[in-house]
């Protein structure tokens, strides 16, 4: 809407020479390494399934955490800067919880099965009542006055106190927590390996690990379940209505705030799994990974076409196939500006993600 | 009443911190800062005219301010020292006190008092006031023994930082995430043209030049794809840059380029990697001499001044026809567009001249410094900045210097002396469990958090807050929803 108005009053050349500056870089500087890094690709089709399978598994819980992004955007207008590092504690909760229920990998399956369930369900309760807590503190009074700029600030703020909160986490070592902590509260925290480490493609020359198929399992599950609730049920009906016209949402006896409540409560749910299933699979937790998760998964929603429950599954797939990509054929030193160099070419060129509706163009 | 009470509490809370972190006679620097901010806080929040009632007002400032300082000098030398095993001195405790009153109380009733003079004398008042303090401080620090003068000088580096943020975010309504990538640039441009690195090794005065020029430039580049970006896209696509800038110094210390199969120059060592850039020339001038790291006298002579010139400009800027534009633009692009303002411009001129202030303030931290590395820009640093300009009041410059100053009290003096206590403290109490927590760096996000999350729900127009407050922040009510 914005950017038609914009458009309609001032027509000035002037106002795309950001993006023929980001033209003139792209062609004068990277068409040449870009045909380079296809020639890689072609010239060993072996590694090029093998970093799409990784893709494939980073995509499946970028998607989960991405979901979070589009929920709370689609209804509020708010980029939620605190989901990444809700994400970080939900992988503290879980192996806060790893610790006090003992399991190691020596854990028979029988018992480790439901417990992991447990711990599971556990950091979603978790970090679902925490996303919904903060909504009522720090979000819900910035709510409807003046910009928005407000209630980002203060997501800023709520995400550096998660932060904050995790690295004194690192602090607790309690009795019954079987010293899951570590002794030095500042480093990466490890994981016990509880997911078995077997190639499922053994002698294919390609890997794809169970705990790849687990994690893509239930993420597949989770983000299949939140399609069903959102187009399905009754609830979803009406965080559907509220997205779209709050006001008309209200007049029509939806209560507005618990639906608000109630996108926080299904991000911080998702967001906790995720950092569950990432600690697991990569075996470590620190207390500044929300950081980088978060705008790898916030540029996922928005390559999507952020508000859009599908775009933000395709955008996670799509982010965790091209940093598995620049982690292989660029450097991972790099993946990162690659990352943010896709949101500032699709937040410049095509606001609206791939598959953007309406929402994304009120920014 | 109430409100005196509560707004004097800000300078009174300076007062009780600074003396409870530094013993013997430091109370008596704790009683002139809280007599300063009292002073300066207090006729901001209620316009005074009449002389007898400014001077009542003065009091009761004072009167809280001191009281909280000496609660400040008694705590820290009857209740932690003989803890922590240092010697009580009965008679520095008394002069600490003593000389704390009388300095808030003067300093206070004087502040209070020219403000009651009509504007132009008050301006030259009120110079004089803070000008005598500040002059005279690396003496008193010396005299007092205070050791503070180390910190003091990176808190006006960062105080000018947020100078220039409060131009972009404050004055444009622009919300820049990234702006620490200017604070590196500066840093990098003057590094590497004023060090032996690329074998360039001009002088400091020149290399403070290049280096905002920089900066100012990059300000243009980078702002320009944000252009037709509104609110929260625009913070997030600076935020991007803010992260890309230091991930690319950080790399870039093999860069080999070519357009197309045309080299321009192969594996050039361009920013020194992780190991940064060291050493970096200092600067020099007659009779003073090439500045030395163990004298920081002069360095805080230099900071003040580009300081000083800075906000001059700053002030003349914000009273100037693109100064009005910028609140235009802040309170309504489209209808600024509408009157004919040339919102790109505009928008464009208040990051190049943002970035400016970043990058001057980057060429002298990497010169007193000597060395700069690609891990000091980082996100932290931009929300830390965000925190100065929100905390004092987004669009005005005394409330943003007051912010800044609180913050990097807190930062960087508070909250490391305040550990060093602690930490003898729980030695002392034998309490093993909480030993290694490090309470200098343990509580810097949290403070940082908390100050944006209560600031923005608790008060959004700031602590000082200006009399035409930015509308991007919810001040009034019923303000139009702009989507």
């Amino acid at each position: 809407m914005a950017a038609s108005h914009t458009r309609a009053v001032r027509n000035v050349p002037w106002r795309s020479i950001g993006k023929i500056f980001i033209v003139i870089f792209c062609v004068l500087f990277l068409t040449l390494p870009f045909i380079e890094m296809v020639k890689a690709m072609i010239a060993d089709p072996q590694l090029l399934v093998r970093q799409l399978l990784i893709g494939l598994t980073n995509g499946a819980y970028i998607a989960l955490i991405a979901l979070g992004y589009t929920l709370v955007y689609g209804i509020v207008e708010l980029i939620n800067f605190a989901h990444g590092d809700l994400y970080m504690l939900g992988a503290f909760f879980s192996l806060t919880l790893i610790g006090t229920f003992a399991l190691t990998p020596e854990t028979p399956w029988l018992v480790r099965g439901p417990l992991l369930l447990v711990v599971l369900i556990a950091t979603m309760a978790f970090t679902a009542t925490l996303n919904m807590l903060v909504d009522r503190w720090a979000y819900r009074k910035l709510r409807g006055v003046g910009s928005r700029m407000a209630a980002l600030i203060s997501a800023i703020g709520i995400s550096f106190i998660f932060q904050n909160l995790g690295l004194l986490w690192g602090y607790l070592r309690l009795p019954f927590m079987h010293g899951v902590m570590g002794s030095n509260a500042v480093a990466p925290k490890s994981f016990p390996a509880l997911f078995p480490n077997v190639n499922l493609l053994a002698g294919t020359g390609v890997r794809f690990g169970a705990k790849d198929l687990i994690v893509v399992g239930v993420s597949v599950v989770l983000l299949a379940a939140l399609y069903i609730f959102v187009t399905r049920t009754r609830l979803g009906k009406a965080m559907r209505a509220t997205a779209q016209d709050r006001d008309a949402a209200a007049l029509m006896g939806i209560d507005v705030n618990r639906t608000i409540s109630l996108a926080f409560i299904l991000g911080g749910a998702l967001a906790g799994a995720s950092g569950m299933l990432v600690g697991l699979y990569n075996g470590t937790a620190v207390f500044d990974m929300g950081f980088t998760a978060g705008l790898r998964s916030f540029t996922a929603a928005v390559l999507g076409g952020i508000g859009n429950i599908v775009g933000a599954m395709l955008g996670g797939l799509l982010i965790g196939i091209i940093s598995a990509m620049s982690d292989q054929y660029i450097s991972t030193k790099w993946t990162n500006a690659v990352v943010f160099g896709i949101l500032v070419i699709i937040l410049v060129f095509r606001p609206t993600g791939l598959l953007g509706d309406d929402t994304a163009q009120k920014a | 009443m109430q409100i005196r009470i509560r707004t004097s509490m800000i300078g009174a809370a300076f007062g009780f911190a600074i003396a409870l972190i530094s013993g013997g006679f430091a109370g008596i620097f704790a009683g002139l800062v809280a007599g300063l901010i009292s002073g300066y806080v207090v006729p901001q929040a209620e316009p005074l005219t009449d002389k007898r009632r400014a001077v009542g007002q003065g009091m009761i400032a004072a009167l809280v301010g001191s009281v909280m300082t000496i609660l400040g000098i008694v705590l820290r030398n009857m209740g932690i020292d003989p803890i922590i095993g240092e010697p009580l001195n009965i008679l520095a405790v008394g002069i600490a006190i003593i000389g704390a009153t009388i300095l808030c109380v003067l300093v206070c009733v004087v502040m209070c008092v020219v403000r009651t003079e009509p504007p132009a004398r008050e301006r030259i008042g009120m110079a004089i006031v803070v000008g005598i303090i500040l002059v005279t401080y690396p003496w008193l620090d010396q005299f007092l023994n205070l050791r503070f003068m180390n910190e003091v000088i990176p808190v006006l580096v960062f105080l000018l930082m947020a100078l220039g943020l409060n131009i972009v975010v404050g004055y444009a309504g622009l919300l820049d995430l990234g702006y620490a990538a200017f604070f590196a640039i500066g840093a990098y441009a003057a590094a590497m043209v004023s060090s032996p690195h690329f074998g360039l090794s001009l002088s400091f005065w020149l290399a403070i030049w290049v280096a905002a020029a920089t900066a100012a430039i990059f300000g243009l580049i980078l702002g320009s794809p944000t252009l037709p970006l509104r609110g929260d896209y625009l913070a997030i696509v600076t935020l991007g840059f803010g992260e890309i800038v230091p991930i690319a110094i950080k790399n870039l210390d093999k860069v080999s380029l070519s357009i197309w199969n045309y080299p321009l120059f192969v594996d050039v060592d361009l920013t020194g990697g992780t190991k940064g850039i060291n050493p970096i020339n200092r600067p020099w001038l007659p009779i003073i001499g090439e500045f030395s790291p163990s004298n920081p006298i002069p360095w805080y002579f230099l900071i003040l001044g580009i300081m000083l010139i800075s906000i001059f400009f700053i002030s003349r800027l914000r009273n100037s026809r693109l100064g009005r534009a910028w609140t235009a633009l802040r309170e309504d692009e489209l209808a600024a567009g509408a009157m004919g303002i040339n919102t790109v411009n505009v928008k464009l001129l208040a990051f190049a001249i943002g970035a400016t202030f970043s990058g001057l303030a980057g060429a002298f931290y990497g010169a007193y410094i000597s060395a700069i590395f690609p891990e000091s820009f980082r996100f932290d640093v931009s929300v830390m900045l965000l925190c100065m300009v929100i905390l004092g009041g987004l669009g005005n410059m005394s409330g943003v210097i007051l912010g800044g100053i609180i913050i990097q009290f807190a930062d960087r003096l508070f909250l490391p002396q305040m550990s060093n206590v602690v930490q003898k403290l729980i030695v002392a109490s034998g309490n093993e469990s909480l030993r290694d927590i490090n309470f200098a760096s343990d509580f810097r996000l949290l403070l940082f958090g908390l100050t944006l999350v209560l600031m923005m729900v608790l008060r959004p127009q700031g602590l000082v807050p200006s009399n035409g407050a930015p509308r991007v922040l919810p001040v009034a009510a019923g303000e139009a929803r702009h989507d």
